[in-house]
């Protein structure tokens, strides 16, 4: 079987639930309404404060299946937040060197935030009070995560073409504001059309394998008994079954500490990181030759706190190069961990792979834009020319062409950083490298 | 004179015996002293050294150098430490007026006083007069860390907690940096006054196996674990009882991979990062439980540097004082700390006895073989009981691994374990290379 099938089959192995939502959602796309946005509209937006979200919000309907008014109060609250985070985001954009935001990818992406925009205007003066309306909204809602769900590697490309003119300080700025609150507005949206599906008035109406699983532990995209062991086997199984087929040979993972741990997180992001920090483990401990040497994980809860609040910062030592010394709260309104404290969880993976060299752990956390020479960008750019099966896999919403540009570990930590969390590498140069994830529970959910 | 000095704080949360009133009865005002002679060693410049000049002078040791090496000492001493008291001087005045700050700036200040003093050395006689001064400042200067650092806990309502931790990284690099010149002199004195040298004689024999001066050329990391890990174990059997069970401690890797350092220094920062791992793990595990889990160590050597790593299974950091972690201004367990500084033995007076290495620690007679010949503080803090948490081994250990181009980091899994990674620099086998790494000596 073709490479590219076999990778497509693998990764919808993994994001099962993700792909059950996608298939739903092709069928509503074209139906969307969209209303001409002006500069006032943006500008307006744009000068309100963001809300700062919390957990709390997201969960604050309780279990599903829902209520049609608790359907309506989510579809009502996530109309109130999420205009002004999408005007915030396009005028970001619009703030970048006029040359860059001209580049076709990255006006693409502009135009797709204003599109996004238009279909939220329509709404501005009214509330969602009547099932049609609220199946309505949600199409929106579905709208709004398909058409976005490519930005990245599209934004990539656009700024790799336009490097002659932003420095790479400046994208890593940008993207790191960017892409932090990409998660935040996604996070809001696929929410509420998880709960739209989980709930009863619904499951009449649309097919019923969206669920094959007893989902009774999640709320929206929430897991609440989220098990990190199965992630980590399953993302070991995926990211192994590639490295078979392209070295020939398959690392083992070995699991210690406390594996039955579970906790609340949110399975599509825990599994992006994973994917990641596995593959970097994996290539590493092959292209050494140490495949013999398991990688060993270790799972370890943190103990059960009463009435703390967790900050970044509790994350130990951050390692200096990836200077996420910053406020725990940015100025694009990120998700404020929950008052109560929650209980979570270290992960640490060791490998033998030989560690990260000096001149390389300096760049480890900068978006792939310095570490290319010009050949290897020409190839990128034409999109041909890597043909790296563990570079081509990429976790949330299936194969992108995210390849091997040099996301992965950085992504993967405003993942992790968002509910709190962190990701610190220590590497042992020569010897291998050690990767610290820590994740802070997503709440406690009565 | 007009008594200004109320009792600062109105804050009463502060039990009192913690916090002293600064008040002129109690003579902690140093005495006001004409500023013009310290202004013009001020402003002199420091000459770094670099470890190439510091062996230089031990290999091809002859009258005329080993008198040059006291001239450079001589001036040296009181140039950094004129930077110092400078620093002091500048200081918030209800933070120097603290008991501890203002015992140090005193000792300092004879320091500085004493050293400026001393003449040109021109003979023999002159140097080994010179050496007698360097000895008994050595020795003076013992309590200075815990002083400093008691000091720092109480005057946290005067300076924050940064510049705190910043005044004295500052001061414990150059008191390392000084007492390193000074005990590479000494041990240069005693090299050229031992019964086997002439003059002109190349030092030791085969390269490899050669002190210069505090500097092992051949330190190996194996060794050194080993005896710091059984100076630990031994030192928490003390204080927990013969049948506490103690978590074995694992080594792995490059056994066999050396490097140069000043074993004090070494073994410093190997005791603390094992004791640490050693009282986690038994406070954790509690008396009469299954085996504790063992501590690994792993050594990894690269071309340009040497990493230890050690891995415990003790719980992890608490996360409430993870922030004040590496530094010197303690958060919660700040009244605790100062209690604990104040019973280091030999913190507070009697200095002669510093010759003679802490008595719990009987096989500490062997002291000199690793170096440390001039009565180390180190020692004193050390040996001290394991659950006498100061908390300052981790800052402390930090100064030291910086100052030799190293790093040391920590992170923890929180209700886990804990992950300390100490990297030191390498020079490679041949002394030769020593030129290549830029001179680390900290003024």
């Amino acid at each position: 079987m073709p490479l590219g099938a076999m990778r497509r089959q693998l990764v919808s192995k993994a994001t099962h639930s993700a792909r059950s939502a996608v298939v739903a959602r092709r069928r509503w796309q074209s139906t969307v309404q969209v209303k001409k946005v002006t500069d006032d509209d943006i500008a307006q937006l744009a000068a309100k404060p963001l809300h700062p979200l919390t957990l709390t919000d997201l969960v604050q309907h309780g279990h599903p299946p829902l209520s049609a008014s608790a359907l309506f109060h989510s579809a009502n609250f996530t109309l109130s937040i999420l205009p002004s985070r999408l005007a915030h985001r396009i005028q970001s954009l619009r703030s970048l060197p006029f040359i860059v935001v001209a580049n076709p990818h990255v006006s693409k992406i502009h135009n797709n935030y204003v599109h996004s925009l238009g279909t939220l205007l329509p709404y501005s003066e009214k509330r969602i009070e009547s099932l049609e309306d609220e199946i309505e909204f949600t199409k929106v809602m579905a709208d709004l995560v398909q058409i976005h769900s490519n930005t990245i590697s599209i934004l990539a490309r656009g700024f790799l073409e336009a490097r002659k003119y932003i420095s790479p300080q400046e994208v890593t700025r940008f993207l790191d504001e960017h892409l932090r609150a990409r998660i935040g507005t996604r996070l809001i949206a696929e929410q509420h059309i998880a709960l739209h599906f989980s709930s009863k008035p619904h499951n009449d109406l649309s097919d019923s394998d969206i669920h094959d699983q007893d989902h009774s532990s999640y709320i929206g995209v929430i897991d609440t008994a989220l098990k990190p062991a199965d992630i980590i086997r399953s993302c070991e199984g995926m990211v192994g079954e590639i490295c078979e087929l392209r070295y020939g040979v398959r690392p083992t993972v070995v699991l210690n500490g406390e594996p039955e741990t579970t906790f609340a997180h949110v399975p599509m992001h825990l599994e992006y990181i994973i994917t990641e920090l596995l593959k970097n483990a994996f290539r590493a401990t092959i292209e050494r030759g140490m495949e013999r040497e398991p990688i060993e994980v270790t799972i370890a809860p943190a103990p059960e706190e009463l009435n703390k609040t967790i900050t970044n910062f509790d994350q130990g030592s951050v390692d200096a190069a990836s200077e996420s010394d910053r406020p725990a709260v940015s100025a694009s309104g990120n998700i404020r961990l929950l008052e109560r404290s929650t209980p979570g969880v270290t992960i640490r993976i060791r490998d033998r792979g030989g560690g990260i060299s000096p001149e390389n752990y300096a760049k480890l956390w900068d978006y792939g834009f310095t570490t290319f020479n010009e050949d290897q960008i020409d190839d990128s750019v034409s999109g041909g020319g890597n043909t790296d099966a563990l570079s081509a896999i990429s976790g949330v919403g299936g194969g992108s062409s995210l390849a091997g540009l040099g996301y992965g570990l950085p992504l993967g930590r405003a993942y992790a950083e968002y509910f709190g969390g962190g990701i610190a590498v220590q590497s042992l140069w020569g010897w291998g490298a050690d990767v610290y994830l820590s994740l802070r529970g997503v709440g406690k959910i009565n | 004179m007009i008594n200004i000095c109320r009792r600062p704080s109105a804050k009463l949360s502060k039990p009192a015996r913690c916090f002293r009133p600064y008040s002129l009865a109690n003579g902690n005002i140093p005495p006001w002293r004409p500023s013009n002679v310290l202004d013009e060693w001020v402003q002199r410049e420091a000459h770094p050294i670099s470890l190439r000049q510091l062996t230089f002078f031990g290999r091809t040791l002859t009258e005329s150098r080993l008198l040059s090496s006291a001239n450079y000492v001589r001036l040296e001493l009181p140039t950094r430490i004129a930077h110092r008291l400078r620093n002091m001087q500048t200081l918030p005045y209800s933070a120097l007026t603290n008991e501890h700050i203002s015992h140090v700036y005193e000792a300092y200040y004879r320091a500085f006083e004493t050293f400026r003093k001393v003449p040109e050395v021109r003979t023999l006689d002159d140097n080994d007069r010179f050496c007698e001064v360097l000895k008994t400042t050595l020795k003076e200067h013992l309590t200075v860390i815990p002083r400093l650092a008691m000091g720092i806990l109480e005057i946290q309502d005067s300076v924050s907690g940064d510049e705190c931790d910043q005044f004295m990284n500052t001061l414990l690099r150059s008191r390392i940096s000084r007492r390193v010149i000074a005990e590479q002199h000494l041990a240069l004195n005693e090299t050229f006054h031992s019964p086997w040298h002439f003059d002109g004689k190349k030092s030791g024999t085969a390269p490899e196996d050669e002190f210069v001066g505090e500097i092992f050329l051949k330190c190996n990391a194996k060794e050194i674990v080993e005896k710091c890990a059984s100076r630990a174990s031994e030192l928490t059997r003390k204080a927990f009882g013969p049948d506490v069970a103690l978590p074995k401690i694992i080594l792995q890797g490059h056994l066999e991979t050396t490097f140069p350092y000043i074993p004090s220094h070494l073994e410093y920062i190997l005791g603390e990062l094992l004791r640490n791992s050693i009282q986690a793990v038994v406070e954790r595990r509690g008396a009469g439980r299954d085996v504790p889990p063992p501590i690994e160590v792993l050594i990894c050597e690269a071309a340009q540097h040497v990493i230890i790593r050690v891995s415990d299974q003790g719980g992890g950091v608490d996360r409430e004082i993870l922030p004040y972690l590496w530094s010197f201004a303690k958060g919660p367990r700040r009244n605790k700390r100062l209690q604990n500084l104040g019973k280091v033995p030999r913190l507070a007076a009697t200095m002669q006895e510093l010759q003679i290495p802490p008595s719990s620690d009987p096989d500490s007679a062997e002291a000199g073989s690793s170096g440390e010949k001039f009565g180390s503080s180190l020692a004193s803090l050390s040996g001290r009981r394991p659950d006498l948490r100061l908390g300052i081994g981790l800052p402390m250990s930090r100064i030291y691994a910086e100052y030799w181009a190293g790093s040391l980091e920590l992170h923890s899994l929180e209700g886990y374990g804990c992950d300390a990674f100490l990297q030191i620099s390498r020079l490679g086998n041949k002394n030769e290379v020593l030129s290549t790494r830029a001179s680390m000596d900290a003024v």
